[in-house]
Protein backbone atom coordinates (compact mmCIF):
# COMPACT_ATOMS: atom_id res chain seq x y z
CA UNK A 1 0.00 0.00 0.00
CA UNK A 2 2.79 2.58 0.78
CA UNK A 3 4.48 1.61 -2.43
CA UNK A 4 1.22 2.44 -4.15
CA UNK A 5 0.58 5.81 -1.74
CA UNK A 6 4.56 6.57 -3.04
CA UNK A 7 3.50 6.17 -6.76
CA UNK A 8 0.82 8.58 -6.35
CA UNK A 9 2.68 11.18 -4.73
CA UNK A 10 5.58 10.80 -7.70
CA UNK A 11 2.53 11.26 -10.21
CA UNK A 12 1.00 13.71 -8.43
CA UNK A 13 4.54 15.75 -8.20
CA UNK A 14 4.98 15.32 -11.43
CA UNK A 15 1.37 16.40 -12.56
CA UNK A 16 1.84 19.87 -10.97
CA UNK A 17 5.29 20.39 -11.64
CA UNK A 18 3.92 19.59 -15.29
CA UNK A 19 1.28 22.63 -15.10
CA UNK A 20 4.10 24.86 -15.21
CA UNK A 21 6.04 23.23 -18.74
CA UNK A 22 2.09 23.37 -20.08
CA UNK A 23 2.13 27.42 -19.15
CA UNK A 24 5.54 27.98 -20.90
CA UNK A 25 4.18 25.52 -24.03
CA UNK A 26 1.12 27.84 -23.81
CA UNK A 27 3.91 31.21 -24.08
CA UNK A 28 5.03 28.70 -27.78
CA UNK A 29 1.57 28.01 -28.53
CA UNK A 30 0.55 31.91 -28.66
CA UNK A 31 3.60 32.55 -31.14
CA UNK A 32 3.83 29.43 -33.24
CA UNK A 33 -0.10 29.98 -33.77
CA UNK A 34 0.31 33.92 -34.61
CA UNK A 35 3.09 33.49 -36.71
CA UNK A 36 3.98 30.12 -37.37
CA UNK A 37 7.47 30.45 -35.82
CA UNK A 38 8.80 28.68 -32.98
CA UNK A 39 9.64 31.62 -30.32
CA UNK A 40 13.41 30.43 -29.21
CA UNK A 41 13.39 33.42 -27.03
CA UNK A 42 10.65 32.38 -25.08
CA UNK A 43 13.53 30.97 -22.41
CA UNK A 44 15.03 33.94 -22.35
CA UNK A 45 12.19 35.96 -21.82
CA UNK A 46 11.56 33.82 -18.65
CA UNK A 47 14.61 34.75 -17.23
CA UNK A 48 14.44 38.16 -17.92
CA UNK A 49 10.65 38.68 -16.72
CA UNK A 50 11.55 37.24 -13.33
CA UNK A 51 15.30 38.97 -13.11
CA UNK A 52 13.13 42.27 -13.47
CA UNK A 53 10.72 41.16 -11.22
CA UNK A 54 13.40 40.18 -8.32
CA UNK A 55 15.65 43.84 -9.12
CA UNK A 56 12.32 45.55 -8.79
CA UNK A 57 11.23 43.92 -5.65
CA UNK A 58 15.00 44.67 -4.35
CA UNK A 59 14.78 48.34 -5.12
CA UNK A 60 11.96 48.30 -2.85
CA UNK A 61 9.05 48.08 -4.63
CA UNK A 62 6.32 45.94 -2.64
CA UNK A 63 5.48 42.50 -4.01
CA UNK A 64 2.29 43.57 -6.00
CA UNK A 65 3.19 47.16 -7.12
CA UNK A 66 6.48 45.50 -8.53
CA UNK A 67 4.20 42.23 -10.30
CA UNK A 68 2.36 45.11 -12.53
CA UNK A 69 5.49 46.66 -13.27
CA UNK A 70 7.42 43.75 -14.45
CA UNK A 71 4.02 42.86 -16.32
CA UNK A 72 4.29 46.12 -18.03
CA UNK A 73 7.46 45.60 -19.03
CA UNK A 74 6.93 42.33 -20.78
CA UNK A 75 4.12 44.41 -22.97
CA UNK A 76 6.70 47.14 -23.75
CA UNK A 77 9.33 44.12 -24.80
CA UNK A 78 6.37 42.84 -26.86
CA UNK A 79 6.00 46.19 -28.47
CA UNK A 80 9.67 46.91 -28.87
CA UNK A 81 9.61 42.72 -31.05
CA UNK A 82 6.89 43.36 -32.53
CA UNK A 83 8.53 46.92 -34.46
CA UNK A 84 11.78 46.71 -34.36
CA UNK A 85 11.74 42.68 -35.02
CA UNK A 86 8.72 41.12 -36.60
CA UNK A 87 7.10 44.16 -38.38
CA UNK A 88 10.28 44.75 -40.82
CA UNK A 89 10.59 40.96 -41.30
CA UNK A 90 6.68 40.77 -42.62
CA UNK A 91 6.64 38.03 -45.37
CA UNK A 92 9.88 36.91 -45.30
CA UNK A 93 10.29 33.02 -44.66
CA UNK A 94 9.80 31.21 -41.88
CA UNK A 95 13.23 30.24 -40.99
CA UNK A 96 14.34 33.80 -41.51
CA UNK A 97 11.85 34.64 -38.17
CA UNK A 98 13.25 31.46 -36.18
CA UNK A 99 16.37 32.89 -36.70
CA UNK A 100 14.98 36.15 -35.29
CA UNK A 101 14.24 35.04 -32.41
CA UNK A 102 17.04 33.37 -31.55
CA UNK A 103 19.07 36.52 -31.61
CA UNK A 104 16.18 38.61 -30.02
CA UNK A 105 17.10 35.50 -26.85
CA UNK A 106 20.58 36.63 -26.49
CA UNK A 107 19.80 40.04 -26.86
CA UNK A 108 17.22 39.89 -23.75
CA UNK A 109 19.63 37.52 -22.03
CA UNK A 110 22.32 40.27 -22.46
CA UNK A 111 19.65 43.31 -21.27
CA UNK A 112 18.64 41.21 -18.55
CA UNK A 113 22.14 40.40 -17.25
CA UNK A 114 23.59 44.09 -18.11
CA UNK A 115 20.61 45.50 -16.02
CA UNK A 116 20.10 43.23 -13.18
CA UNK A 117 23.78 41.48 -12.47
CA UNK A 118 24.90 38.21 -13.06
CA UNK A 119 24.50 36.68 -9.53
CA UNK A 120 21.43 33.89 -8.64
CA UNK A 121 19.20 36.06 -6.61
CA UNK A 122 16.42 34.68 -4.21
CA UNK A 123 13.13 34.92 -4.67
CA UNK A 124 10.50 34.67 -1.99
CA UNK A 125 6.92 34.12 -2.74
CA UNK A 126 6.34 33.29 0.85
CA UNK A 127 4.96 29.73 -0.27
CA UNK A 128 7.53 27.00 1.22
CA UNK A 129 8.41 23.96 -0.48
CA UNK A 130 7.30 22.02 2.33
CA UNK A 131 4.46 19.31 2.35
CA UNK A 132 1.41 20.42 3.14
CA UNK A 133 -0.20 18.96 6.74
CA UNK A 134 -4.06 18.74 6.24
CA UNK A 135 -3.21 16.74 2.82
CA UNK A 136 -0.68 14.06 4.60
CA UNK A 137 -3.98 13.92 7.44
CA UNK A 138 -6.51 13.31 5.29
CA UNK A 139 -5.26 12.04 2.17
CA UNK A 140 -1.21 10.24 3.69
CA UNK A 141 0.10 12.43 0.57
CA UNK A 142 3.16 14.36 0.96
CA UNK A 143 2.17 17.52 -1.84
CA UNK A 144 4.83 20.36 -1.46
CA UNK A 145 2.69 23.44 -1.12
CA UNK A 146 4.85 25.62 -3.94
CA UNK A 147 3.63 22.71 -5.84
CA UNK A 148 0.46 22.91 -5.35
CA UNK A 149 0.07 26.40 -5.81
CA UNK A 150 2.46 26.73 -8.84
CA UNK A 151 -0.13 24.04 -10.40
CA UNK A 152 -3.21 26.02 -9.57
CA UNK A 153 -1.70 29.43 -10.79
CA UNK A 154 -0.70 27.75 -13.86
CA UNK A 155 -4.22 26.05 -13.92
CA UNK A 156 -6.20 28.97 -13.43
CA UNK A 157 -3.83 31.10 -16.40
CA UNK A 158 -3.98 28.18 -18.83
CA UNK A 159 -8.45 28.40 -18.01
CA UNK A 160 -8.51 32.12 -18.60
CA UNK A 161 -6.39 32.31 -21.72
CA UNK A 162 -8.30 29.55 -23.06
CA UNK A 163 -11.92 31.32 -22.48
CA UNK A 164 -10.57 34.46 -24.11
CA UNK A 165 -9.78 32.85 -27.12
CA UNK A 166 -12.93 31.40 -27.39
CA UNK A 167 -15.00 34.10 -26.61
CA UNK A 168 -13.63 37.20 -27.14
CA UNK A 169 -13.20 39.33 -30.02
CA UNK A 170 -9.23 39.69 -30.14
CA UNK A 171 -9.35 35.88 -29.14
CA UNK A 172 -11.60 35.08 -32.39
CA UNK A 173 -8.98 37.93 -34.48
CA UNK A 174 -5.67 35.39 -33.22
CA UNK A 175 -7.52 32.24 -34.33
CA UNK A 176 -7.97 33.61 -37.59
CA UNK A 177 -5.05 35.03 -37.64
CA UNK A 178 -3.37 31.96 -36.66
CA UNK A 179 -5.64 30.08 -39.90
CA UNK A 180 -4.61 32.08 -42.82
CA UNK A 181 -2.94 35.75 -42.28
CA UNK A 182 -3.83 37.19 -45.56
CA UNK A 183 -7.57 36.49 -45.61
CA UNK A 184 -7.57 37.79 -41.88
CA UNK A 185 -5.72 40.83 -42.93
CA UNK A 186 -8.39 40.96 -45.92
CA UNK A 187 -10.74 41.31 -43.77
CA UNK A 188 -9.56 44.34 -41.71
CA UNK A 189 -7.84 42.47 -38.81
CA UNK A 190 -5.29 44.44 -37.75
CA UNK A 191 -2.03 41.86 -37.35
CA UNK A 192 0.05 44.52 -36.17
CA UNK A 193 -2.33 44.29 -32.94
CA UNK A 194 -2.56 40.86 -32.67
CA UNK A 195 1.11 40.17 -32.89
CA UNK A 196 1.39 42.76 -29.82
CA UNK A 197 -1.40 41.10 -27.64
CA UNK A 198 0.13 37.25 -28.33
CA UNK A 199 3.82 38.74 -27.12
CA UNK A 200 2.44 40.33 -24.54
CA UNK A 201 0.25 37.47 -23.41
CA UNK A 202 3.56 35.30 -23.76
CA UNK A 203 5.69 38.07 -21.69
CA UNK A 204 3.09 37.19 -19.22
CA UNK A 205 3.34 33.72 -19.13
CA UNK A 206 6.41 34.42 -18.97
CA UNK A 207 6.85 36.15 -16.00
CA UNK A 208 4.93 33.83 -13.96
CA UNK A 209 6.40 30.73 -15.22
CA UNK A 210 10.00 32.25 -14.18
CA UNK A 211 8.36 33.23 -10.66
CA UNK A 212 7.37 29.74 -9.91
CA UNK A 213 9.93 28.12 -11.14
CA UNK A 214 12.50 30.82 -9.81
CA UNK A 215 11.19 30.21 -6.30
CA UNK A 216 12.02 26.65 -5.81
CA UNK A 217 15.64 27.01 -7.66
CA UNK A 218 16.47 30.58 -7.80
CA UNK A 219 16.54 33.19 -9.92
CA UNK A 220 19.57 32.23 -12.22
CA UNK A 221 20.41 31.93 -16.17
CA UNK A 222 19.76 27.98 -16.34
CA UNK A 223 15.85 28.84 -16.07
CA UNK A 224 16.63 29.76 -19.84
CA UNK A 225 17.23 25.94 -20.69
CA UNK A 226 14.30 24.80 -18.26
CA UNK A 227 12.14 26.48 -20.57
CA UNK A 228 12.93 24.79 -23.43
CA UNK A 229 11.39 21.50 -21.75
CA UNK A 230 8.43 22.98 -23.59
CA UNK A 231 10.42 21.37 -27.08
CA UNK A 232 9.37 18.30 -25.95
CA UNK A 233 6.29 19.64 -24.13
CA UNK A 234 5.11 20.64 -27.71
CA UNK A 235 5.90 17.63 -30.04
CA UNK A 236 3.64 15.47 -27.69
CA UNK A 237 1.17 17.82 -27.45
CA UNK A 238 1.16 19.56 -30.92
CA UNK A 239 2.69 22.74 -31.63
CA UNK A 240 -0.66 24.88 -32.61
CA UNK A 241 -3.13 23.42 -29.95
CA UNK A 242 -3.55 24.74 -26.44
CA UNK A 243 -5.27 21.89 -25.39
CA UNK A 244 -2.22 19.54 -26.44
CA UNK A 245 0.39 22.06 -24.70
CA UNK A 246 -1.79 21.56 -21.36
CA UNK A 247 -1.88 17.52 -21.86
CA UNK A 248 1.97 17.99 -23.38
CA UNK A 249 3.18 19.38 -20.36
CA UNK A 250 1.61 17.36 -17.75
CA UNK A 251 2.88 13.97 -19.80
CA UNK A 252 6.07 15.37 -19.29
CA UNK A 253 5.83 16.04 -15.84
CA UNK A 254 4.19 12.93 -14.56
CA UNK A 255 6.35 10.71 -16.89
CA UNK A 256 9.54 12.62 -16.12
CA UNK A 257 9.26 12.45 -12.42
CA UNK A 258 7.99 8.28 -12.36
CA UNK A 259 11.00 7.38 -15.11
CA UNK A 260 13.25 9.52 -12.84
CA UNK A 261 11.88 7.09 -9.36
CA UNK A 262 11.69 4.20 -11.22
CA UNK A 263 13.92 3.61 -13.95
CA UNK A 264 17.00 6.80 -12.86
CA UNK A 265 18.97 4.46 -10.79
CA UNK A 266 19.93 1.75 -13.37
CA UNK A 267 21.02 4.94 -15.37
CA UNK A 268 22.81 6.61 -12.60
CA UNK A 269 19.86 9.12 -11.83
CA UNK A 270 19.18 12.43 -13.17
CA UNK A 271 17.39 11.27 -16.25
CA UNK A 272 14.98 13.55 -15.53
CA UNK A 273 16.80 16.27 -17.94
CA UNK A 274 16.71 13.78 -21.34
CA UNK A 275 13.80 11.12 -20.61
CA UNK A 276 11.52 13.85 -22.05
CA UNK A 277 13.70 14.38 -24.80
CA UNK A 278 13.39 10.35 -25.61
CA UNK A 279 10.17 10.66 -25.44
CA UNK A 280 9.36 13.08 -27.92
CA UNK A 281 11.50 11.69 -30.24
CA UNK A 282 9.33 8.35 -30.47
CA UNK A 283 6.11 11.03 -30.86
CA UNK A 284 8.19 11.94 -33.75
CA UNK A 285 8.76 8.82 -34.91
CA UNK A 286 5.01 7.66 -34.76
CA UNK A 287 2.98 10.73 -34.63
CA UNK A 288 4.59 14.10 -35.60
CA UNK A 289 1.87 15.99 -35.71
CA UNK A 290 1.41 15.23 -31.82
CA UNK A 291 -1.82 14.26 -30.15
CA UNK A 292 -3.37 17.34 -30.80
CA UNK A 293 -1.90 19.29 -33.15
CA UNK A 294 -4.30 20.75 -36.34
CA UNK A 295 -3.78 17.91 -38.95
CA UNK A 296 -4.01 19.79 -42.15
CA UNK A 297 -7.64 19.84 -43.12
CA UNK A 298 -7.80 18.56 -46.31
CA UNK A 299 -10.92 17.91 -48.62
CA UNK A 300 -11.09 14.87 -51.03
CA UNK B 1 -16.81 55.44 -69.63
CA UNK B 2 -17.33 59.29 -68.26
CA UNK B 3 -15.90 59.99 -65.22
CA UNK B 4 -18.78 61.95 -62.99
CA UNK B 5 -19.18 61.83 -59.78
CA UNK B 6 -20.96 58.76 -59.35
CA UNK B 7 -17.79 56.54 -60.11
CA UNK B 8 -16.86 55.15 -57.08
CA UNK B 9 -13.30 53.48 -58.12
CA UNK B 10 -11.23 54.76 -60.67
CA UNK B 11 -8.13 53.17 -61.80
CA UNK B 12 -5.74 55.73 -63.81
CA UNK B 13 -3.28 53.65 -65.79
CA UNK B 14 -1.65 51.89 -63.22
CA UNK B 15 1.67 49.91 -63.16
CA UNK B 16 2.47 47.02 -60.72
CA UNK B 17 6.04 45.59 -60.04
CA UNK B 18 6.56 42.89 -57.79
CA UNK B 19 9.83 42.71 -56.20
CA UNK B 20 11.04 45.97 -57.69
CA UNK B 21 11.90 43.86 -61.12
CA UNK B 22 9.14 41.85 -61.92
CA UNK B 23 6.33 44.16 -63.66
CA UNK B 24 2.79 42.34 -64.09
CA UNK B 25 0.47 45.61 -64.62
CA UNK B 26 1.99 48.04 -67.43
CA UNK B 27 -1.05 50.48 -68.35
CA UNK B 28 -4.09 49.00 -66.75
CA UNK B 29 -7.13 52.30 -67.14
CA UNK B 30 -10.68 51.28 -65.71
CA UNK B 31 -13.82 52.87 -63.46
CA UNK B 32 -16.45 51.33 -61.80
CA UNK B 33 -19.74 53.46 -61.21
CA UNK B 34 -21.31 53.13 -57.85
CA UNK B 35 -23.97 50.44 -57.75
CA UNK B 36 -22.56 48.64 -60.53
CA UNK B 37 -21.18 45.24 -61.43
CA UNK B 38 -17.98 45.94 -63.29
CA UNK B 39 -16.16 42.36 -64.75
CA UNK B 40 -12.45 42.13 -65.24
CA UNK B 41 -12.08 39.16 -67.23
CA UNK B 42 -8.82 37.77 -69.06
CA UNK B 43 -6.72 33.98 -68.39
CA UNK B 44 -4.33 33.14 -66.22
CA UNK B 45 -1.55 35.38 -65.41
CA UNK B 46 -2.93 38.30 -67.44
CA UNK B 47 -3.15 40.56 -63.96
CA UNK B 48 -6.66 40.08 -62.75
CA UNK B 49 -5.58 39.46 -59.31
CA UNK B 50 -2.66 42.28 -59.37
CA UNK B 51 -5.43 44.68 -60.27
CA UNK B 52 -7.84 43.94 -57.46
CA UNK B 53 -4.90 43.93 -54.78
CA UNK B 54 -3.26 47.11 -56.52
CA UNK B 55 -6.97 48.19 -55.01
CA UNK B 56 -7.41 46.63 -51.89
CA UNK B 57 -3.41 47.39 -51.18
CA UNK B 58 -2.93 43.68 -50.68
CA UNK B 59 0.37 43.90 -52.80
CA UNK B 60 2.15 44.95 -50.03
CA UNK B 61 2.17 41.68 -48.01
CA UNK B 62 3.27 40.07 -51.66
CA UNK B 63 6.13 42.44 -52.42
CA UNK B 64 4.36 44.38 -54.66
CA UNK B 65 3.89 48.02 -55.40
CA UNK B 66 1.99 50.08 -57.71
CA UNK B 67 4.86 52.30 -59.26
CA UNK B 68 2.62 54.55 -61.82
CA UNK B 69 -0.71 55.93 -62.14
CA UNK B 70 -3.20 56.65 -59.44
CA UNK B 71 -6.30 54.65 -57.84
CA UNK B 72 -9.27 56.87 -56.29
CA UNK B 73 -11.67 55.00 -53.92
CA UNK B 74 -14.75 57.07 -53.42
CA UNK B 75 -12.83 60.32 -52.73
CA UNK B 76 -9.46 59.20 -51.34
CA UNK B 77 -6.37 58.69 -52.99
CA UNK B 78 -5.00 55.00 -52.15
CA UNK B 79 -1.56 55.30 -51.58
CA UNK B 80 -0.48 54.65 -47.97
CA UNK B 81 -3.01 52.89 -46.51
CA UNK B 82 -2.93 49.63 -45.38
CA UNK B 83 -6.07 46.90 -45.74
CA UNK B 84 -7.45 47.36 -42.63
CA UNK B 85 -7.61 51.22 -43.48
CA UNK B 86 -9.45 49.94 -46.54
CA UNK B 87 -11.90 47.81 -44.82
CA UNK B 88 -12.75 50.66 -42.49
CA UNK B 89 -13.21 52.80 -45.90
CA UNK B 90 -15.72 50.24 -47.15
CA UNK B 91 -13.86 48.07 -49.59
CA UNK B 92 -13.10 44.42 -49.23
CA UNK B 93 -11.65 41.92 -51.06
CA UNK B 94 -12.88 38.22 -51.09
CA UNK B 95 -9.90 36.81 -52.15
CA UNK B 96 -9.14 33.84 -55.14
CA UNK B 97 -9.14 30.35 -53.48
CA UNK B 98 -11.94 31.28 -50.83
CA UNK B 99 -9.16 31.45 -47.99
CA UNK B 100 -11.74 30.89 -45.52
CA UNK B 101 -10.58 29.91 -41.85
CA UNK B 102 -10.96 26.51 -41.81
CA UNK B 103 -10.32 25.57 -37.90
CA UNK B 104 -13.11 27.99 -36.94
CA UNK B 105 -16.73 27.32 -37.16
CA UNK B 106 -19.00 28.47 -40.60
CA UNK B 107 -20.17 31.50 -37.77
CA UNK B 108 -17.37 32.05 -36.10
CA UNK B 109 -15.90 32.95 -40.13
CA UNK B 110 -18.88 35.07 -41.02
CA UNK B 111 -18.43 36.97 -37.71
CA UNK B 112 -14.64 37.64 -37.72
CA UNK B 113 -15.66 39.79 -41.04
CA UNK B 114 -17.43 42.35 -38.29
CA UNK B 115 -13.89 42.60 -37.00
CA UNK B 116 -13.69 46.19 -38.09
CA UNK B 117 -17.14 47.17 -36.62
CA UNK B 118 -17.83 47.90 -33.29
CA UNK B 119 -21.05 46.23 -32.91
CA UNK B 120 -22.70 44.50 -30.12
CA UNK B 121 -23.78 41.02 -28.98
CA UNK B 122 -26.95 41.98 -30.17
CA UNK B 123 -26.21 43.86 -33.28
CA UNK B 124 -23.30 41.19 -34.40
CA UNK B 125 -26.56 38.58 -34.35
CA UNK B 126 -28.96 40.51 -36.27
CA UNK B 127 -26.30 41.44 -39.06
CA UNK B 128 -25.88 37.64 -38.92
CA UNK B 129 -29.87 37.26 -39.39
CA UNK B 130 -29.50 39.73 -42.42
CA UNK B 131 -26.51 37.76 -43.79
CA UNK B 132 -27.57 34.37 -43.58
CA UNK B 133 -30.85 35.53 -45.54
CA UNK B 134 -28.79 35.71 -48.51
CA UNK B 135 -26.85 32.50 -48.24
CA UNK B 136 -29.59 30.14 -46.72
CA UNK B 137 -27.29 27.33 -47.72
CA UNK B 138 -25.27 27.59 -45.49
CA UNK B 139 -26.82 28.64 -42.04
CA UNK B 140 -27.19 25.21 -41.56
CA UNK B 141 -24.09 24.46 -41.18
CA UNK B 142 -23.28 27.17 -38.96
CA UNK B 143 -21.19 25.29 -36.25
CA UNK B 144 -19.50 22.67 -38.22
CA UNK B 145 -15.96 23.91 -39.13
CA UNK B 146 -15.46 25.56 -41.58
CA UNK B 147 -12.71 23.04 -43.25
CA UNK B 148 -15.07 20.77 -43.89
CA UNK B 149 -17.38 22.59 -46.56
CA UNK B 150 -18.00 22.24 -50.03
CA UNK B 151 -16.35 24.42 -52.25
CA UNK B 152 -19.18 26.24 -53.09
CA UNK B 153 -20.25 26.66 -49.39
CA UNK B 154 -16.93 28.02 -48.83
CA UNK B 155 -17.56 30.77 -51.01
CA UNK B 156 -20.38 31.39 -49.76
CA UNK B 157 -18.57 31.96 -46.49
CA UNK B 158 -15.82 34.00 -47.70
CA UNK B 159 -18.53 36.30 -49.42
CA UNK B 160 -20.78 36.33 -46.11
CA UNK B 161 -17.53 37.39 -44.35
CA UNK B 162 -16.96 40.18 -46.63
CA UNK B 163 -20.57 41.56 -46.35
CA UNK B 164 -19.75 41.45 -42.50
CA UNK B 165 -18.00 44.48 -42.81
CA UNK B 166 -20.70 46.39 -44.91
CA UNK B 167 -18.68 47.38 -47.66
CA UNK B 168 -19.63 49.66 -50.04
CA UNK B 169 -17.16 48.13 -52.67
CA UNK B 170 -16.74 44.16 -52.68
CA UNK B 171 -13.37 42.99 -54.96
CA UNK B 172 -14.12 39.68 -55.79
CA UNK B 173 -11.22 37.32 -57.26
CA UNK B 174 -12.33 34.82 -59.15
CA UNK B 175 -15.75 33.38 -57.34
CA UNK B 176 -16.52 30.31 -59.94
CA UNK B 177 -13.21 28.63 -59.91
CA UNK B 178 -13.73 24.93 -59.29
CA UNK B 179 -17.37 25.15 -58.91
CA UNK B 180 -20.06 23.24 -60.53
CA UNK B 181 -21.98 25.63 -63.28
CA UNK B 182 -25.47 25.10 -61.27
CA UNK B 183 -23.40 26.76 -57.71
CA UNK B 184 -21.66 28.93 -59.97
CA UNK B 185 -25.29 30.05 -60.63
CA UNK B 186 -26.44 30.41 -57.26
CA UNK B 187 -23.58 32.52 -56.18
CA UNK B 188 -24.21 35.30 -58.94
CA UNK B 189 -27.24 35.34 -58.11
CA UNK B 190 -26.64 35.94 -54.46
CA UNK B 191 -23.46 38.66 -55.60
CA UNK B 192 -26.58 40.45 -57.93
CA UNK B 193 -28.83 40.50 -54.90
CA UNK B 194 -26.31 42.04 -52.76
CA UNK B 195 -25.57 44.51 -55.43
CA UNK B 196 -29.19 45.06 -55.94
CA UNK B 197 -30.75 45.03 -52.18
CA UNK B 198 -27.74 46.16 -50.03
CA UNK B 199 -26.40 48.61 -53.22
CA UNK B 200 -22.77 47.47 -53.10
CA UNK B 201 -20.68 48.29 -55.76
CA UNK B 202 -18.28 45.26 -57.13
CA UNK B 203 -15.54 44.84 -59.28
CA UNK B 204 -15.30 41.37 -60.04
CA UNK B 205 -11.97 39.08 -61.82
CA UNK B 206 -13.21 36.26 -63.56
CA UNK B 207 -12.12 33.50 -66.06
CA UNK B 208 -15.35 32.30 -66.59
CA UNK B 209 -16.45 35.21 -69.49
CA UNK B 210 -19.73 34.13 -70.23
CA UNK B 211 -21.30 34.10 -66.36
CA UNK B 212 -19.37 36.80 -65.79
CA UNK B 213 -20.54 38.72 -68.34
CA UNK B 214 -24.13 37.93 -68.17
CA UNK B 215 -24.22 39.29 -64.57
CA UNK B 216 -22.51 42.28 -64.83
CA UNK B 217 -22.93 45.81 -66.56
CA UNK B 218 -20.14 46.58 -67.92
CA UNK B 219 -16.39 44.27 -68.58
CA UNK B 220 -12.77 44.92 -69.28
CA UNK B 221 -10.60 42.21 -70.65
CA UNK B 222 -6.99 42.46 -70.08
CA UNK B 223 -4.14 40.26 -71.76
CA UNK B 224 -0.19 40.16 -69.95
CA UNK B 225 -1.35 43.40 -67.70
CA UNK B 226 -3.07 45.80 -70.59
CA UNK B 227 -6.39 46.49 -71.32
CA UNK B 228 -7.32 44.76 -74.42
CA UNK B 229 -11.29 45.63 -74.91
CA UNK B 230 -14.00 47.50 -72.82
CA UNK B 231 -17.28 47.63 -73.38
CA UNK B 232 -20.80 47.13 -71.63
CA UNK B 233 -21.11 43.55 -71.12
CA UNK B 234 -24.15 43.29 -73.65
CA UNK B 235 -21.95 44.70 -76.32
CA UNK B 236 -18.86 42.26 -75.22
CA UNK B 237 -21.19 39.29 -75.50
CA UNK B 238 -21.67 39.87 -78.85
CA UNK B 239 -18.54 41.18 -80.13
CA UNK B 240 -17.18 38.57 -82.22
CA UNK B 241 -13.44 38.30 -81.10
CA UNK B 242 -14.67 38.11 -77.72
CA UNK B 243 -17.07 35.35 -78.88
CA UNK B 244 -13.86 33.58 -80.48
CA UNK B 245 -11.28 34.11 -78.05
CA UNK B 246 -13.12 34.44 -74.65
CA UNK B 247 -15.97 32.02 -75.04
CA UNK B 248 -15.10 30.09 -77.49
CA UNK B 249 -17.52 30.45 -80.06
CA UNK B 250 -16.76 30.91 -83.80
CA UNK B 251 -18.73 32.44 -86.73
CA UNK B 252 -19.39 28.90 -88.01
CA UNK B 253 -20.92 28.30 -84.67
CA UNK B 254 -18.96 26.29 -81.58
CA UNK B 255 -15.89 25.80 -82.16
CA UNK B 256 -14.32 22.93 -80.58
CA UNK B 257 -10.88 21.50 -79.84
CA UNK B 258 -11.43 18.47 -83.06
CA UNK B 259 -12.66 21.97 -85.00
CA UNK B 260 -9.01 23.24 -84.49
CA UNK B 261 -7.07 19.94 -85.26
CA UNK B 262 -8.70 19.49 -88.09
CA UNK B 263 -7.59 23.32 -89.41
CA UNK B 264 -4.36 22.60 -88.31
CA UNK B 265 -4.07 19.52 -90.04
CA UNK B 266 -5.81 21.08 -93.45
Amino acid sequence: MTEFLFFIEVVVAGLLSGTMYSLVALGFVLIYKASSTFNFAQGAMVFFAVLAFVGFMELGIPFIPAFFVTVLLMVLVGFCTERLVLNPLMNQSEDTLLMATIGLGFVLEGLAQAAWGVEVRRLDLGIGDFPIEWIIDNLGLFVSALDLTAGLVAAGMITVLALMFKYTKMGLGLRAVADDPGAASSIGIPLKNIMLLVWSAAGVVALVAGMMWGARAGVQFALVDLALKALPVLIIGGFSSIPGAIIGGLIIGASEKVLEVYLGPFFGGAIEGWAPYVLAIFFLLYRPEGLFGEKIIRRV
Amino acid sequence: MNKNLDTILAIDNIEVMYDGVISALHDVTLSVPKGNIVALLGGNGAGKSTTLKAVSTMLASERGKVTKGSIRYDGHLIKNQNPTDMVRLGMVQVLEGRRCFGHLTVEENIISGAYSRKLSKQEIKNELEKIYNYFNRIKDRRKSQAGFTSGGEQQMIAVARAMMAKPKMLLLDEPSMGLAPQLVAEIFNIVRELNQKEGVSILLAEQNTNVALRNADYGYIIETGHVMLEGTAESLLKDEKVKELYLGISKEGRKNFRDVLREESA
